[in-house]
């Protein structure tokens, strides 16, 4: 009964996102729905490695960069008419990031986590210096131009809209079917302590890379619709740090290693993100309000806002199950947190938030 | 940045000193028509402009430029008989900034006229979004070749001649020159941009097929700060000619320091921007360090161009200083202006369908000269070379415009 | 060939003021387990406050420094006490996150009161230069490394002179070991995190008198401080020195030789290179635990 609610739940959703572009008449918005649909595919992307495994990537932008390249490469190649031919081209896109991530998931999960964190980093800006300086390939600084979409006016965000939305569902199903799997026990097992996993015979290097190659195919293929829809890619823009942060904490807000949260983070910090840089822009504001937001994410909501919530909730229910005696203290006990785990909400054997764990 | 409504407020301020003045005139004055105008809605003109990073002194020029064309407009009749105010926003030189700046400003501010950005790397992704809702699109700067293989109907790059030609009229100079005093060697040093890379390669294409060796070419990629290794190695080719290409000052600025640094005096330097900066080169090389140093431009204060004295009175009554100050982005965005006016005045609508058929036909004057435009926007005239001279700049090629002969070669630094 | 050698030359004396840099990064992991990506935005925190001082007072960016230091010296303990002493579990990890957020407020901070405007510190020994063979080195690469020599002989003077510096050290070694024999570990951490900081506001300051910098100049920046620490291994003040003296020169060798655009990538090459061979660095210490 539980399952037909949460598919109900699911379906209205899935309808009013449909429904959304009816109704918005400003291509203004339209075009922060998209950029938001892009940003919750790639959060959704990324909380797959660094969710589910606990190894952080702060440079998984580059294969944004990658696949937006493709896109734009690819699509020299093929006629536009209707419009909608560049959208056939992004599994094609997906994969040259998949097939880039191979070789740089075997260098960078090699070594222990915080280097690997240092190495991602490294990665982005290796990316973004080959865009650079490959200029037969990538035309550098001048920047490249993809296909142009013969829509015009306010007919021009919809079918993005759409394509971007289609990808979405796509990548949330394979993040919860990887969740519930054997795979995915396997890679929460890696995450909290890797020797004891391996030690199970866990192969935790086929597994993190695995995770490695998943996420850069949902990053690039994102990077390949913003090249379509921008007409224009430059290396610093597709190959940028901020975005590489932004999508890091739209997971880390909704709830690292959960499979709804990267899109609710999307769904928070997108629009907030694109006010501010409208209106505060080149002046700096923006940059220290979204570290500022960052901050108090990490500090304050270290499990980010969906397993906080059904962490207060189990409280709640805990609460008026026990009435006021608060004999178990406000713990809420492992049956409940298992359940609650299964249900996709809550991530396992992780402390509450705001407990003094140990430090590791 | 600033935002719209700075502007506004001021414009607002303009607008009922405006009025106040009109309805007392009206009153002192003949009760017949007079030449204020009517009050119907100000005309909405807006653009965005690099207010920050790399381009902002460019910007800031254009921003000038712009401000004189409204005032000048706005203090005789209007257009159209309306008022004409300029809504713009900072794009910090970024070519996403751009796009959402045009695209808020013809979605949501709903301006009549959409005036350009500087730079050929911003305008291109400007014109495509002035183009998905049907707007011509006027730009001051934005002439490299990569915006007319576009072949965007609604473009119109108003300066003299396409940039990729302003080295052109160069190379010819140099070839007039006899063998024996010309330059054997040469450096190039460009930014990797689409304005200037396309520019030098030109250059250097013909230089070497006539024998002018190319001893040194280095592409920099738009986000290197740091041009001392440069500097450093071209200085130490020994190269006779250095032609720089940089789409904003920086690039010129620092090479031209380094060279000095190094002690290192090519016979000629020329480079695409920077050295027509006005004040901001002066100051940064020192003023006596400018001379000899060239840069083509396609307008000069001397010339007998249409409005010219009128705007560059204007120039130094709202901004002092004095002509060899101003920037070549300020005349260029004030071309813009008149340009617009004159092709809105004659098909006298704000249809922007209508005004490009009509920017496609006609010949417009400007502070640069006539303009005419072919069906990618591409303007018909050329440009010439300017020279640094005694702290001022004068045009030396070619002939027809040429106000002193050339100085070869350039004088050792100070 | 001169201008290899002159490149060896800038090499050798911008790799100390890297080390200067580097170093304060390397000790703040020693101690505290904790990766500072921060870093590079602090250093540029130092180059626009010794501009300002230069702009606005007309102090000498050296004399500058009296005051810069103690002032970075404070940021780095406020951030220490109000950030990073907050974070409890997966320090290292959150550590990372909370410092590259540290680093934007920074960067947003700088952004609004300089812009994003190219600047560069002036000063006679910036527009001077020296000759080494037939090329021309400005005088304030010299001053620079001499400043950085000083800075580190203090340094490693405090570290193996000082008693406060043998609890810094004995905490480095174990942390557990030191709390028992009664060391204060949180004030060493904090401290220890300050100096990381105000060494900073030194190599900073050297920086903008070298390079044109603006606020987005730290990303760059603390890329290469990072491939510094990792190639001389984590933890490890002489590793830091080696390896960024190996690598400017390296990359100022290649930017000669080769071309300016490729020498940055050089760094990340040899870094692959080093880190495919020795997963520790070359002076960092083998991990015992996956972890």
């Amino acid at each position: 009964m539980r399952i037909a609610a949460r598919l109900a739940g699911l379906a209205v959703l899935l309808a009013i996102a449909v429904v959304v572009p009816q109704v918005i008449n400003s291509p203004l918005s339209m075009t922060m729905a998209v950029f938001t649909l892009l940003f919750a595919i790639m959060a959704t992307g990324w909380n797959v490695l660094g969710g589910y495994t606990g190894y952080i990537s702060l440079g998984h932008a580059a294969f944004f960069g990658i696949g937006a390249y493709a896109l734009t490469l690819l699509g020299q190649h093929v006629q536009v008419s209707s419009g909608y031919e560049p959208f056939f081209l992004l599994p094609v896109v997906g994969l040259i990031g998949a097939a880039s991530a191979v070789p740089l998931g075997i260098i960078t999960l090699r070594t222990r986590r915080h280097v690997f964190v240092v190495l991602t980093i490294a990665m982005l800006f290796i990316g973004q210096l080959l865009a650079t300086n490959l200029r037969d390939l990538t035309n550098g600084s001048t920047g490249l131009s993809a296909p142009a979409a013969p829509w015009m006016g306010s007919a021009f965000n919809p079918p993005f809209y759409y394509a971007a939305l289609i990808v979405l569902v796509v990548a949330v199903a394979v993040s919860w079917w990887i969740r519930q799997s054997k795979f995915g026990l396997g890679l929460r097992a890696l995450r909290d302590d890797e020797d004891r996993a391996l030690g199970l015979g866990i192969n935790a290097g086929l597994a993190k890379l695995v995770c490695f190659v998943v996420a850069a195919f949902f990053i690039a293929i994102a990077g390949g619709i913003y090249a379509y829809f921008q007409t224009y890619i430059y290396p610093q823009v597709v190959f940028d740090p901020l975005a590489d942060l932004a999508m890091v904490l739209m997971a880390f807000t909704g709830g690292v290693g959960t499979v709804s949260g990267p899109v609710l983070g999307a769904l928070l910090i997108e629009p907030a993100h694109e006010y501010f840089a409208f209106t505060y822009g080149g002046n700096g504001l923006y940059l220290i309000l979204y570290g500022t937001l960052f901050l108090v994410v990490i500090l304050l909501l270290p499990q980010g806002v969906i397993p906080t919530i059904s962490y207060w909730l189990a409280l709640y229910r805990q609460r008026r199950q026990t009435g006021a005696a608060g004999q178990i203290g406000g713990q809420v006990t492992p049956a409940a947190a298992t359940q609650r785990e299964r249900a996709g909400e809550q991530p396992i054997e992780q402390p509450p938030p705001g407990s003094r764990a140990a430090n590791q | 940045m600033k935002a719209p409504s700075v502007l506004a407020r001021s414009s607002r301020w303009f607008l009922s000193g405006a009025l106040i003045a009109g309805v007392m005139l009206g009153v002192a004055a003949a009760p017949s028509q007079a030449a204020s105008p009517a009050a119907g809605p100000p005309i909405k003109i807006g653009f965005s402009v690099s207010l920050s990073g790399d381009f902002s002194s460019d910007g800031q020029a254009i921003l000038q430029g712009y401000r004189l064309w409204a005032a000048d407009v706005n203090s005789h009749g209007g257009l159209l008989g309306r008022k004409v105010r300029l809504i713009y926003y900072d794009d910090a030189s970024s070519t996403t900034q751009v796009q959402t700046d045009y695209t808020k400003l013809i979605t949501s501010d709903k301006v009549d006229l959409t005036f350009g950005p500087f730079s050929t790397l911003l305008t291109i992704p400007a014109t495509a979004v002035a183009r998905r809702y049907g707007y011509a699109f006027l730009a001051p700067a934005g002439g490299g070749p990569l915006v007319f293989q576009q072949n965007f109907h609604n473009f119109f790059f108003v300066q003299p001649s396409p940039v990729a030609r302003n080295l052109v009229s160069f190379t010819h100079w140099l070839l007039t020159l006899p063998k024996s005093r010309r330059p054997t060697t040469a450096a190039y040093v460009t930014i990797d941009d689409p304005f200037a890379k396309p520019e030098v390669d030109t250059a250097r294409g013909i230089l070497s097929r006539h024998g002018v060796r190319s001893v040194y070419y280095t592409v920099v990629p738009s986000e290197v700060t740091d041009f001392q290794p440069m500097a450093l190695s071209a200085a130490h080719t020994h190269a006779q000619l250095v032609v720089i290409g940089s789409p904003g000052p920086d690039l010129s600025i620092a090479l031209i320091n380094g060279f000095k640094q190094q002690h290192y005096n090519p016979k000629a330097i020329i480079a695409t921007s920077g050295p027509d900066q006005g004040k901001t080169f002066s100051k940064a090389v020192g003023l006596r360090n400018t001379e000899g140093i060239m840069v083509p431009e396609g307008w000069w204060y001397g010339a007998k161009t249409y409005q010219n004295t009128r705007f560059i009175s204007e120039y130094l009554r709202t901004y002092h200083g004095t002509v060899a100050d101003i920037s070549q982005d300020t005349p260029e965005a004030y071309s813009v202006g008149q340009v617009a006016q004159q092709a809105v005045t004659k098909i006298g609508s704000l249809d922007n369908g209508k005004l490009i058929a009509e920017l496609h036909r006609g010949t417009f004057q400007s502070v640069q000269g006539p303009m005419r435009f072919d069906s990618a926007g591409r303007p018909q005239g050329e440009s010439f070379i300017v020279q640094w001279r005694n702290g001022n700049t004068v045009p030396v090629y070619p002939a027809q415009y040429a106000v002193k002969s050339v100085e070869y070669p350039k004088p050792h630094w100070h | 060939m001169d201008l290899i050698y002159g490149a060896i030359v800038t090499g050798i004396l911008t790799g100390g003021v890297y080390a200067l840099m580097a170093s304060g990064l390397t000790l703040v992991f020693g101690v505290m387990d904790i990766i500072n990506v921060g870093q590079g935005a602090l250093v540029i925190l130092g180059a626009y406050l010794a501009y300002a001082l230069e702009q606005h007072l007309h102090l000498d960016p050296f004399l500058s420094l009296l005051l810069t230091i103690p002032a970075l010296f404070l940021v780095g303990v406020v951030i220490e006490v109000a950030i990073i002493r907050r974070l409890k579990r997966d320090r290292t990890m959150l550590s990372i996150l909370v410092t590259f957020a540290v680093a934007l407020i920074i960067e947003g901070l700088l952004t609004l009161f300089f812009t994003t405007n190219l600047v560069k510190i002036d000063a006679w020994y910036v527009d001077n230069s020296f000759p080494v063979g037939s090329v021309y080195v400005a005088y304030i690469y010299l001053f620079g490394f001499i400043l950085s020599v000083v800075l580190l002989a203090a340094l490693w003077a405090f570290l193996y002179r000082t008693k406060f510096g043998q609890g810094i050290r004995a905490t480095v070694q174990n942390r557990t070991a030191a709390e028992l024999i009664g060391i204060n570990v949180a004030r060493v951490e904090t401290i220890t995190f300050g100096i990381g900081v105000s060494l900073a506001a030194a190599g900073g300051m050297v920086y903008g008198a070298i390079n044109t910098f603006n606020p987005v100049s730290a990303y760059d920046l603390i890329s290469r401080l990072l491939v510094i620490i990792i190639l001389g291994g984590m933890g490890s003040l002489f590793g830091a020195l080696v390896a960024a003296l190996f690598m400017l020169i390296v990359e100022d060798v290649t930017s000669v030789v080769w071309s300016p655009v490729w020498a940055t990538l050089v760094f990340y090459v040899v870094l692959a290179a080093v880190l495919l061979v020795r997963a520790q660095g070359v002076f960092g210490k083998v991990a015992t635990r996956r972890q």
